[in-house]
């Protein structure tokens, strides 16, 4: 196969556009930030070298866990998982009514989807952390402050996803439900709810996951459930205790992200 | 009747979709409008509705006013136009029966709604509607597990299931192979002919369009340029409304 030689004379290819100077300038500059923001506060590693003598006696303690204190623990553990059930049903439910609050196909009133989408953001601005704290101050140490920080949490996150599944659906059953003179709700409830409910489910169980792993910060800011167990045994220097309910936590996590897929593919 | 006086329509973007249509359409007659894609046919027959609001000029339906109404206003005339689309925009995650019962959502409170506890009668009109079009057996079928021709005669009885005094149809049969968009038209022109709905058609094909409309409207650039009986609408006029000669894809493949 003869190919025939380019021409000799140049045409006009289109030349290749310069590189963006704006692009180089903001990658210096961000190299730059993290410079001096490790500067700042002296960064380096060399304490996980020079004081590693003196936590070998707590690791020492930590490869030895003392697994039977993982079963005196029983009630922890179903406290846990309760807080994180009770929590999960009822933000995703209150969050699936912010949700349609949030999403302009839903909601076609301008002031009150403003209003929403402003107290969404309010709630989604603090940590899970803060609302534990929080509530510890409002109604004392234990579940209830768990299970009511948990619910704040998830309301923020299963409106702001299904919201914005919300706005992704087939605009096709809204205009016949619209030329039908269906009212917002019915709209809401038959032309958008059968649409996102396989997303929505999806996000049940994400949220559920999410508690299940929250439940040991939740626990050790004061609520409730096992991570109030870790809390104790560390102040008390039973590493050996706390080394089993790390294991014992790993697998149930592990064993709830399995659960919890088999179900989104069996579902959805 | 439907009375269009100096309708115009110009969208956001500066698009002239109708440009001073006027237009009478008695009770009963079943109206074809033809036109290319772009010409304003889809526009004509989503302004019927309010789905478009119009710009200036007056449109109404059995005297009431569209253009000025209030938003609950316009869901109670809308509540008597029934309407079917190209992509036949059923739920198709639902059963075929809450498909048909949409079409009666205008007068079902919001209570019973969310819930979905229709009432025996509610349902008798859903189980009324399929039968007209000859699918009552798949009332409890999804509706993704229809074929196309299937979902369209289902969105029919959606639309039946409102008793609509006019039905609106935007492309009904663009979707379709050329047999099932022949037994749609039927079924359209069957319910006029039965039920004395009032019935606006869009489409492409001028061979449908000179069978099944008493009427054919022709549009261009927003603009009704022919308005006559199917008898009427001959090769020359389409290829005055289309502005240019015919191919072969003007009409429904396959058939004579």
């Amino acid at each position: 196969m003869s190919v025939e030689a380019p021409p000799a004379v140049a045409v006009d290819r289109p030349r290749r556009p310069a590189p963006s100077l704006t692009l180089i300038a903001g990658l210096l500059l961000a190299a730059a930030f993290t410079v001096w923001a490790a500067l700042q506060i002296d960064f380096t590693l060399a304490p996980l070298w020079r004081n590693f003598s003196n936590g070998w006696v707590v690791i020492s303690q930590f490869l030895q866990p003392n697994w039977s204190f993982i079963f005196r623990v029983w009630d922890a553990w179903v406290e846990t998982i309760a807080i994180a059930i009770v929590a999960s049903a009822v933000g995703v439910l209150v969050g699936l009514l912010f949700a349609f609050g949030a999403s302009r196909i839903t909601n076609r009133s301008g002031w009150m989807y403003r209003t929403v989408k402003t107290v969404l953001s309010v709630i989604r601005s603090l940590p899970d952390v803060a609302y534990v704290l929080i509530f510890v101050a409002l109604v004392g140490v234990g579940s209830l402050a768990g299970i009511l920080a948990l619910i704040m949490f998830n309301i923020g996150i299963a409106a702001k996803l299904t919201a914005e599944t919300i706005d992704a659906v087939d605009p096709g059953p809204l205009e016949a439900a619209d030329a039908g003179g269906s009212g917002t709700f019915s709209r809401a409830r038959w032309a958008v709810l059968p649409q996102i409910l396989p997303n929505y489910l999806s996000y049940c169980l994400y949220i559920f996951e999410l508690n299940i792993r929250a439940s040991v910060v939740i626990g050790i800011a004061g609520g409730g459930g096992i991570g109030q167990v870790i809390n104790v045994q560390f102040s008390r220097f039973n590493y050996e205790n706390v080394a089993a309910i790390t294991v014992a936590i790993f697998v149930v996590v592990l064993l709830i992200d399995q659960l919890s897929q088999y179900l989104r593919r069996r579902f959805v | 009747m439907i009375r269009l006086e100096g309708v115009t329509v110009r969208y956001p973007n500066g698009v002239v979709g109708l440009d001073g249509v006027d237009l009478e359409i008695p009770d009963g007659q079943f109206v074809v409008v033809v036109g290319l894609s772009g010409a304003g046919k889809s526009t004509l027959i989503r302004t019927i509705n309010g789905l478009v609001p119009i710009t200036e000029g007056s449109l109404t339906i059995d005297g009431r006013e569209v253009a000025g109404a209030s938003k609950r206003e316009l869901r109670d005339i809308r509540s008597s136009v029934g309407m079917i689309f190209q992509s036949f925009n059923l739920v198709k995650r639902t059963s075929v029966m809450n498909n048909v019962i949409m079409g009666q959502l205008h007068g079902i409170p919001a209570y019973r709604s969310l819930v979905g506890a229709w009432t025996k009668e509610e349902k008798e009109i859903a189980f009324q509607s399929l039968e007209r079009v000859g699918i009552v057996e798949k009332t409890w079928t999804r509706a993704s597990q229809l074929s196309g021709g299937q979902q369209q005669r289902v969105a029919i009885a959606r639309a039946l299931a409102q008793d609509p005094k006019v039905m609106l149809a935007d492309e009904p049969v663009a979707s379709l192979d050329p047999p099932t968009a022949q037994m749609v038209m039927k079924d359209l022109q069957r319910i006029n002919r039965d039920l004395g709905i009032t019935t606006l058609v869009n489409l492409h094909f001028l061979d449908l369009a000179r069978k099944f409309g008493d009427r054919v409207i022709g549009m261009r650039a927003g603009k009704v340029v022919f308005d006559g009986t199917g008898a009427e609408a001959d090769d020359a006029v389409f290829e005055d409304i289309y502005g240019r000669s015919l191919t072969a894809e003007d009409t429904l493949p396959g058939t004579p």
